[in-house]
């Protein structure tokens, strides 16, 4: 049995996150300061990040690296992505309630 | 793996295009197929590897060359640096994957797709994306030691699991370094006959996840270490489960609360009844208050979805006055007679 992270709300420096998903500290903390990733309140200077996200970062990355689209567009893309799926999963749960 | 394996088809590009009608086609076919754009969509993730794979190699000139020689056992030619063996028909394998696979399970196979190796593709065009990430685990193809792959997996849960918790068994297949040829895909100076000169073998593995009670659709389970496993002893990757919850027939989710519709005869609705309600452990006794009206919410406190933080939800239950379709001769003249000594006027 191996333990299990859940929700991945567990708070890492820029330099974890940096380290884990292979980017420079830099990259993370400007992408962090123009609100491209989340960040939560550290109380001191330097927020922390969540570790989700790692996830995002990656997806960010993927879509840099396949599409050429730039981070604040890997951002948009993911936010509209989210939302799609969440439409998606109601429209599926209004039609299940219709039938 | 894409069906057809002619790289040039899978691109839909002429054999003879330039290296920018490469990228071009590349990366309009991946705006449709990338698994980041279609989340959960198989079809769509098995298109994308094969784009990603015909692109691999198309996008190299040296590799490109050798592909247009010796088609599918390129490969094999240039691990042997010479003339392809006789006979060969290996089918090669992509070098990129890294993490788990996994079988039998509705559990995406992002083994190839090797989500950590990003930022060092060939084929030039990815300067800046490459002066942007240094130096950290985890980026480029070629590189032989660093942390292994973080991988990333769906995994479909019944609504009673993410409620309740408990373990799953996941089958997967890992792809190691080949224990014959230590993952250089040569051994004496011939492509290695166990991995087929592709460096790697692929392993099955069993993993027993522990499902946390509260997790939610969208919720995302990291398992530590699970993932691709580092090379030259350095630590392996994680392995990411995005959990998404199959609908359930009786139950509407909420946040942490539940939400059902409960039919009730007209009688119940006016006279109020003890009912049975049902909920997700089970059926409960509900009392329907005289004068009901059909779409009123009954709150059932506590009889939600367990929190993650401890705690649950409550479960609404929205009253359906339902009437019946066939009434006998006694029902009809009982109903009559109501409508004659009833003073209920609805529309006014």
């Amino acid at each position: 049995m191996w333990p299990s992270d859940f929700d991945l709300d567990e708070p890492l420096t820029f330099d974890v996150v940096a380290a884990t998903v292979g980017a420079k500290r830099t990259l993370v903390a400007r992408l962090a300061k123009q609100g491209l990733i989340e960040t939560v309140d550290s109380g001191t200077d330097e927020p922390l990040l969540p570790r989700r996200v790692v996830v995002h970062l990656r997806r960010m990355q993927r879509l840099r690296r396949d599409l050429g689209v730039n981070f604040a567009g890997a951002a948009v893309i993911l936010d509209l992505v989210g939302r799609i799926e969440q439409l998606n999963r109601e429209l599926a749960e209004m039609h299940r309630r219709l039938k | 793996m894409a069906k057809s394996k002619d790289y040039y088809e899978v691109l839909g590009i002429k054999r003879d295009a330039a290296q920018d009608q490469i990228k071009q086609a590349y990366r309009k076919l991946a705006r449709k197929f990338h698994p980041d754009l279609n989340p959960g969509d198989k079809a769509a993730e098995e298109q994308f590897k094969g784009l990603q794979e015909a692109y691999d190699v198309l996008s190299e000139p040296e590799n490109r060359k050798l592909y247009d020689q010796y088609g599918e056992n390129w490969r094999a030619v240039k691990a042997g640096a010479g003339a392809p063996p006789p006979g060969w028909e290996g089918e090669p394998r992509s070098r990129r994957g890294t993490g788990p696979r996994t079988a039998g399970v509705d559990f995406g196979d992002f083994g190839d797709f090797d989500f950590s190796n990003f930022g060092t593709r060939g084929g030039g065009g990815f300067d800046i994306f490459e002066e942007m990430f240094g130096g950290a685990a985890g980026r480029g193809r070629g590189r032989r030691s660093g942390r292994g792959a973080d991988v990333e997996a769906e995994l479909e849960l019944s609504l009673e699991e993410a409620h309740r918790g408990g373990r799953r068994t996941l089958q997967m297949e890992v792809a190691e370094a080949c224990p014959t040829c230590g993952g250089t895909g040569l051994k004496d100076g011939k492509p290695c006959e166990t991995c087929g000169g592709a460096g790697q073998v692929i392993r099955p593995k069993t993993i027993e996840v522990n499902i946390p009670s509260g997790v939610r659709d969208g919720s995302t389970i990291r398992l530590a270490g699970q993932g691709g496993i580092g090379s030259n002893g350095s630590e392996p990757g994680d392995l990411y489960l995005h959990i998404h919850l199959r609908p359930h027939p009786v139950f509407t989710v909420k946040g942490d609360d539940l939400e059902v519709e409960l039919p009730i005869a007209p009688w119940e609705a006016v006279l109020g009844a003890k009912v049975e309600a049902p909920t997700i452990d089970g059926k409960v006794e509900l009392t329907v208050p005289a004068g009901a009206r059909s779409g009123q919410r009954l709150r059932l406190r506590g009889q939600g979805l367990n929190k993650r933080k401890g705690g649950r939800g409550d479960e609404y239950v929205r009253l359906k006055i339902v009437v019946p379709k066939d009434v006998n001769a006694e029902e009809r003249r009982l109903y009559e007679e109501l409508s004659r000594i009833s003073g209920f006027k609805p529309r006014s």
